[in-house]
């Protein structure tokens, strides 16, 4: 027994070789089954999250203060739909089906970010929403860009030239608001004290409480750790915040002059946690909103099929 | 707990090329999934051009593509074994590049071959360099592309919506301002 032990050694030192050397692992290329594993867990949770994360902002279309925003809105939202659509097709690339991602996240087995869980209260919030949010998504994004998993790869790359127009309109709304009318600037302190905190937390658990980085970093699957990720969206951000006259909501915030970072106050782990498992102030209503939609599609589908199957049959 | 196990599901996969530009290779962005090579083609423009710049689209159904890598190749010793059947045309596609981009295989040429393993051999001898890193051959008869005769119709539109376009915002640095002045545009 001991010949194909040795044998799938060599086969993992080559994978790593090829890792560390930079090249791409492809679909049909050997892989340990823990690089699958991981690879479809976290491609999936990523491309539900850019599903669910229409629901947030879709809420406010019909409600948009100018036709310009309205247009900016609905090309957004239509790009998370694509995005989603990237994403499926890489996990596919691992040999999982669409149909039994979509059936995990209908069924609640799956996950997606946390972010998604928190209600839009105001148009504001749509703002923050790009600059905050699609802002710590194209940090993790970028660093995702780099992954050894050639299909992953290209849709981050894909998705990052697409993503920061979702920054920059946000941006360019809330400082917009942040220079406004007293409610104007009200309504942009409000969004701010909401988005900050959950916006932090999207970047996932401590580095200590995160098992599994190690290897994901070793195996070139992640480049960056949570906290990386997380400092550097902290660093170009809350300068930006406060320098366009908003105040952060956490009183610990403060630049360190011997590192160059801008150091944060305590995570409530807790709130993320429960968010995670299912306890968010919107969870129910995201899930349901997702099963509403598919089952409103059944009848697409369903003629789809038919159709295709009856010109099959005249051809 | 209830499973939405569908019963009209999302129909089968079809892959998806997309020329950025004439003389342009079509390059592998991605895959969709669709009841009919025209539904095919629908999703795949709504998927992979919102935004410039396209010319022409080809899917094809993701069963057809036979796709080896360098690695698979190198592993294979029995890779000369000919596939039986008739000889037909494939359409070539391979991966020369680790860099970093948002597109897979590109389109190279085509052979003709009694199967797809034959293809491959074939397309190894006619396309040697640069070395590839990953092959795709599909059959010339499984592909569809969009109507040339509809391009404009097709990929223009895109090209309009500025908003889009990251560079529509410029450089966005906050300054401090007038705040006696509210509105938006």
């Amino acid at each position: 027994m001991a010949e194909p032990v040795a044998e799938e050694q060599e086969r993992l030192d080559a994978f790593e070789a090829r890792i560390a050397n930079g090249e791409k692992i492809e679909p049909g290329d050997w892989m340990p089954q823990a690089y699958r594993k991981q690879l479809v867990r976290m491609i999936s949770q990523h491309a539900h999250s850019e599903v669910v994360g229409m629901l947030p902002e879709g809420a406010w279309i019909t409600r948009a203060p100018s036709l310009r925003r309205k247009l900016i809105l609905i090309a957004k939202v239509q790009d998370e739909a694509g995005h989603g659509q990237y994403l499926y097709h890489a996990a596919e690339t691992l040999g999982v089906t669409r149909d039994e991602l979509i059936d995990a996240l209908l069924t609640g087995r799956a996950k997606y970010s946390s972010v998604f869980n928190y209600p839009t209260l105001t148009w504001a919030d749509v703002g923050m929403i790009g600059w905050l949010v699609d802002g710590a998504a194209i940090k993790n994004q970028l660093m995702l860009a780099q992954c050894s998993y050639g299909p992953y790869s290209r849709a981050m790359v894909r998705i990052c030239a697409e993503e920061t127009f979702h920054h920059k309109q946000g941006k360019e709304m809330v400082l917009t608001y942040a220079q406004g009318t007293a409610s104007q600037r009200t309504m942009a302190q409000s969004a701010l004290d909401r988005w900050w905190w959950p916006s932090l937390m999207m970047l996932g658990p401590h580095d200590s409480d995160s098992p599994n980085t190690p290897q994901l970093v070793r195996w070139g699957i992640k480049t960056k750790t949570n906290d990386q990720v997380r400092q550097e969206f902290v660093d170009e951000h809350a300068p930006e915040l406060m320098d366009a006259g908003l105040s952060l909501p956490d009183p610990a915030l403060r630049f360190d002059p011997s590192s160059g970072h801008w150091m944060h106050g305590p995570i409530d782990w807790d709130e993320f946690w429960s968010v995670v498992k299912g306890h968010g102030p919107v969870n129910a209503e995201r899930l349901a909103a997702r099963r509403r939609a598919f089952d409103d599609g059944r009848w697409v589908r369903e003629a789809m099929a038919a159709y295709a199957a009856r010109r099959q049959q005249a051809a | 707990m209830a499973s939405h196990a569908p019963q009209a599901g999302e129909g089968p996969r079809w892959e998806v090329f997309k020329q950025d530009a004439l003389g342009k290779p079509h390059q592998a962005v991605g895959s969709v999934h669709a009841g009919d090579a025209e539904h095919a083609l629908l999703m795949a423009r709504s998927v992979y051009t919102r935004r410039p710049a396209a010319v022409s689209l080809w899917v094809a159904p993701a069963e057809a593509v036979f796709a080896v890598t360098a690695e698979q190749l190198a592993d294979d010793d029995r890779w000369s074994v000919e596939d039986g059947g008739q000889e037909r045309r494939f359409l070539v596609f391979r991966k020369t590049s680790h860099r970093r981009s948002m597109t897979f295989v590109d389109h190279v040429g085509e052979v003709t071959a009694a199967g797809p393993r034959a293809a491959v051999a074939a397309a190894r001898q006619a396309f040697p360099e640069p070395p590839a890193l990953a092959w795709w051959v599909v059959p010339a008869d499984r592909l569809s592309a969009s109507p040339d005769a509809e391009a404009e119709a097709w990929f223009d539109p895109a090209g309009d919506k500025t908003y889009k376009q990251q560079s529509a915002y410029g450089l966005l640095a906050p300054k401090k301002r007038d705040r006696s002045k509210g509105g938006d545009r």
